[in-house]
């Protein structure tokens, strides 16, 4: 099912969804739809995750055990599910953040390589 | 922990809700806003499905998927039932013959036997290659020099056979019976299942007489009596009494029904048996010492006869080339079953092999036909994987539909199999149905399946569907035709090569079959009429006379004699061999052989009574008695031989055996035709014939009568039990059946390799028609426009077959050169392989050609009957 792609849009890197979504519950929790629009919020509308992405990450994540998953009352007065970060789900977000800083660093200095100088 | 399916939903539409309720916010109404939201959503049932994977455990997702495939599969087939049941049909044969066969071959010849620490024991065989005596077997005295010198063996069995007359078990009868000392058992290591087996207690010439029942005969006669321990039957002229019954076993080296101690046999306590020498009739089994290896056993074993034949040279004369070989019993036993069950298994694999090419084809057939769906499947979404998948569960349900028939299929035929292999080794004899039956037929069909799903090609996944189904054409994926004509020619080719090879056996046959014997086969009854060797003497002879003379009094009855020796039937007994002798006139050179001769008692009208004419002389008469001059009638072969003058008649002949004492110089009065009653194929045989009366050993009457022989069964048994009420009467059959069953293994053979060819040609003929009809079916517009340039239907049918003649020829030829490599390969491997004839080769490409001709007629007739305008107007 190929589409064309959105020029105005990202596409999530493989294996990033999950260190979002668990960024995203470090404030407090939020249900699906909170946490989609969180990440498009905080990306200035750059990066948008797919509902079918997005809800079973959340389920993988709460089978792993880093969320936690209650039922509540949302804005339009329905039931839905809020997600909660678990003490080991901070432990993974803070694992995930570093291997991220790591690997942005290693691919920056890939892709802009410091001038060959003589240190 | 995994929540419910409803749960899934409900959080799907509070989402929902959510940006339902955000659009309206901004303005929209709320049927546009919901509209807009089912769209971003994108697939719900499918986002749905993956929440619910993610909290499946892998495999029963797995599970699940294989499942809805096989449910998706079920439904398919049964739109095609033909096919699935084709298909299914098809690979029970091949999967059938398989297991069968295997599980035979398994239990044959890799199963370890029930005696203890089978691979300890070993059998011993002398040969004399010089003499043509591929089994002269051991003499009392060499197996005793056996026992006191080597070291490597630590205890030797000894084993002949011998016919006993046995009256206690029901009918009096005559039994073959094994005569062992008491090491036998301990050496075979074998335990009893009742009472105890024969020991060293039964040794010697005091003890009393005692039999060990075989397990076979126990059940079958007996009815495993357990009270018939301390029974006292009458074997020959002693009572012995039973002892024990053996543990179910391999009967070898004769199946004999009992096994009785030494000094039941008269034979045994002679002279003659203790202290010639050269009088052999002993097989030999060791058990291999600790620590010797079988190389050790071989060396001093062969050192050991040497140095025999070193200090006994007249027993081992240098023309005869006395050998000594030592094999693994287990060995010994399954070597001639060996070559037949693995050409046996050739022959299912084979057939297997064209199964599975077909069932390919048909498939394949199918695949085309369902092109569309596969690409409609595709466009949905289908990964290749999904939709090898589905054909993966097509194939699994039809291969596993036809294991299980071919398993159902397989039981019977293990006992088939099994005794049609027995013929060839005892080891077949206790083949049962077992597990591996199961196994093999479910390794069988997987393989059938993966290979079955990967013939079909997917439709290339960018290339748009052209044409709707609304042409209802077909359209092929490029190279489908091809493949199809590659597996037709496979099939043919296979076919062509188990066509061969039956066509190789049936020639034989029926060669053995139509051989000139020399003997009248249909008029001539032989039964046998035992008197225990105790009765011999004048007796016998009175007695035989007394029964001739009532039987020829019988209607229908036109001669009676009697012999010593049934043709063919008797050649496995005790005078398989021949015997050495010497003629006046006639001096072998230094270092060469005697001659020798079969050894044959017959009554005066024995030649005439089974039809073998006397070229010279007379015949017996009842003048040739004891008292008086000593005479022979010796076969033409003799006489041309050792009197290449011609002047053989009143020439004298004499024994030189030492079991027959003094030399006695004997007459000749008569020259009979050579009849081989020793072989199925006929070969020039020296034979010596002896009048009943001068040597007293008969046993066998022969009635010749121009009504059914079988019809003279009963009154000649009254008759003979009328003189002797105990006399066992016995294997009653005309010549001809005697050699028929003599011949069935050979028939069998043909048989079951024809059975196979057969099958694997039917599979060829629908392959062939399947491949034609399907290229015709493809091709109806061409053959429409051919019709519309002119072709004649007849030009179109001629096409076809041609085509259908094709694909025979070039699978005759792929055949005949793979068949040839082959044969060239196993011929390296198997000794008694020979390639076959011009006439087996022909004969099986012109059954083929015509069964192709025959199988391409009905599409060919389809061709030719296309309708011009509706074909072209079906695109």
């Amino acid at each position: 099912m190929a589409k064309t792609p959105d020029p105005s849009r990202l596409e999530l890197l493989q294996g990033t969804l999950d260190m979002l979504i668990l960024r995203t519950l470090q404030w407090g929790p939020r249900h699906g739809h909170g946490i989609g629009q969180a990440i498009r919020a905080q990306s200035d509308d750059l990066l948008r995750v797919e509902t079918g992405s997005l809800y079973p990450a959340l389920h993988r994540l709460e089978k792993r055990g880093w969320l936690k998953a209650e039922w509540g009352v949302s804005e339009a007065n329905q039931r839905a599910k809020y997600y909660r970060l678990t003490a080991a789900g901070k432990a993974q977000l803070a694992r995930e953040q570093d291997r991220w800083s790591l690997l942005v660093d290693a691919i920056g200095r890939v892709m802009n390589p410091a001038p060959a100088g003589k240190e | 922990m995994r929540p419910g399916s409803q749960a899934f939903d409900d959080e799907i539409r509070g989402h929902m809700a959510l940006v339902v309720k955000e659009r309206v916010e901004r303005g929209e109404d709320p049927e546009t806003a919901r509209l807009a939201a089912l769209r971003e959503f994108g697939n719900v049932l499918l986002t749905h499905e993956s929440m619910q994977a993610v909290w499946c455990p892998r495999w029963l997702e797995m599970a699940e998927v294989l499942w809805q495939d096989l449910r998706v599969a079920l439904r398919s087939l049964r739109h095609a039932k033909g096919l699935a049941v084709t298909v299914a049909a098809m690979l029970a044969l091949g999967i059938g013959a398989n297991a069968a066969v295997f599980s035979v071959v398994r239990q044959v010849l890799f199963l370890p036997l029930v005696n203890r620490d089978a691979d300890r024991l070993i059998y011993i065989r002398q040969s004399a290659p010089g003499i043509g005596a591929s089994n002269i077997t051991f003499s009392v005295p060499e197996i005793g020099d056996f026992r006191s010198r080597s070291t490597t063996v630590s205890a030797f069995g000894d084993f002949s056979t011998i016919d006993f007359p046995l009256v206690g078990f029901g009918e009096p009868r005559v039994v073959q019976a094994g005569v062992v000392s008491g090491s036998y058992f301990e050496v075979m290591g074998l335990r009893p299942v009742l009472g105890r087996l024969l020991d060293a207690r039964d040794d010697g010439p005091d003890a009393a007489g005692a039999l060990v029942l075989t397990h076979r005969f126990w059940s079958a006669s007996l009815d495993r009596d357990p009270t018939v321990i301390g029974k006292t039957v009458r074997l020959g002229a002693r009572d012995v009494t039973v002892i024990g019954v053996l543990e179910p076993s391999l009967p070898y080296p004769a199946d004999t029904e009992i096994i009785a101690n030494v000094v039941t046999s008269p034979h045994h306590l002679g002279a003659t048996m203790v202290t010639e020498r050269t009088h052999r009739m002993t097989e030999l089994f060791g058990r291999m010492a600790p620590g010797a290896t079988l190389e050790d056993v071989r060396g001093e074993l062969g050192a050991l006869h040497a140095a025999l034949a070193r200090e006994h040279p007249a027993a081992y004369s240098p023309g005869a080339q006395f050998q000594l070989s030592v094999t693994p019993l287990r060995d010994q036993i399954t070597a001639p079953a060996r070559p037949v069950l693995l050409l046996l298994l050739a022959a299912a694999a084979v057939v297997f092999a064209i199964a599975c090419s077909n069932v390919a084809n048909l498939i394949l057939a199918r695949s085309v036909r369902r092109e569309q769906e596969l690409v409609v499947r595709a466009a949905l979404g289908a990964g290749r994987g999904a939709l090898r998948r589905t054909l993966l569960a097509e194939s699994l349900v039809l291969c596993g539909a036809g294991a299980l028939l071919g398993v159902l299929l397989a039981r019977p035929l293990v006992s088939v199999v099994g005794r049609f292999a027995a013929r060839f080794s005892v080891r077949a004899l206790d083949v049962t149905v077992d597990p591996s039956l199961l196994w093999v037929g479910a390794f069988l069909a997987m393989a059938a399946a993966v290979v079955l799903a990967y013939v079909p090609r997917l439709p290339l996944p960018h290339a748009p569907t052209r044409s709707g189904s609304a042409s209802g054409g077909l359209r092929i994926t490029p190279g489908t035709g091809g493949r199809l004509r590659v597996f037709a020619v496979t099939q043919v080719a296979l076919s062509f090569v188990l066509l061969v090879g039956a066509g190789v056996l049936l020639s034989a046959l029926v060669a053995l079959q139509t051989t000139n014997t020399g003997y009248n086969l249909r008029q001539v009854l032989a039964l046998d009429v035992p008197l225990p060797m105790e009765a011999s003497g004048p007796k016998a002879a009175d007695f035989y006379q007394e029964a001739m003379r009532r039987i020829e009094t019988l209607p229908g009855v036109e001669r009676v004699a009697v012999g010593n020796f049934v043709p063919w039937r008797d050649a496995f007994g005790l005078l398989r061999g021949t015997t050495r002798f010497a003629v006046e006139g006639y001096t072998p050179a230094a270092g060469e052989e005697d001659p020798r001769a079969r050894l044959r008692i017959v009554t005066p009208g024995f030649f005439a009574a089974l039809g073998v004419p006397l070229t010279a002389g007379r015949d017996f008469t009842d003048d040739d008695r004891p008292g008086s001059d000593l005479v022979v009638i010796v076969s033409q072969s003799v006489a041309q031989r050792l009197f290449p003058n011609g002047d053989a008649l009143g020439r004298h002949m004499w024994w030189t055996d030492p079991y027959f004492g003094e030399p006695r110089p004997r007459r000749i009065v008569g020259v009979a035709t050579d009849v081989d009653d020793a072989n199925v194929v006929p070969g020039p045989s020296l034979t010596v014939y002896h009048p009943l009366r001068q040597m007293p050993y008969g046993g066998r009457l022969f009635v010749h009568t121009s009504g059914d022989p079988y019809a003279l069964v009963q009154p000649v048994t009254r008759i003979i039990r009328s003189i002797s009420a105990d006399q066992p009467v016995e294997r009653a059959a005309t010549l001809a059946d005697v050699r028929a069953q003599v011949l069935a293994p050979e028939r069998l053979n043909a048989f079951v390799l024809s059975a196979f060819a057969g099958v694997a040609l039917l599979i060829a003929v629908v392959g062939v028609a399947g491949v034609l009809a399907f290229s015709v079916s493809a091709r109806t517009r061409e053959f429409g426009v051919r019709l519309a340039c002119g072709s004649t239907p007849r030009q179109l049918l001629t096409h076809v077959l041609g085509e259908g003649a094709l694909i025979a020829a070039i699978g005759i030829v792929a055949g005949a050169a793979g068949g040839y490599a082959l044969g060239r390969v196993a011929a390296s491997s198997v000794e008694s392989l020979r390639l076959p004839g011009v006439w087996p080769v022909l004969g099986a490409a012109a059954v083929l050609m015509s069964a192709a001709a025959l199988a391409s007629l009905w599409p060919a007739a389809r061709a030719a009957r296309v309708d011009v305008v509706q074909a072209l107007r079906s695109e």
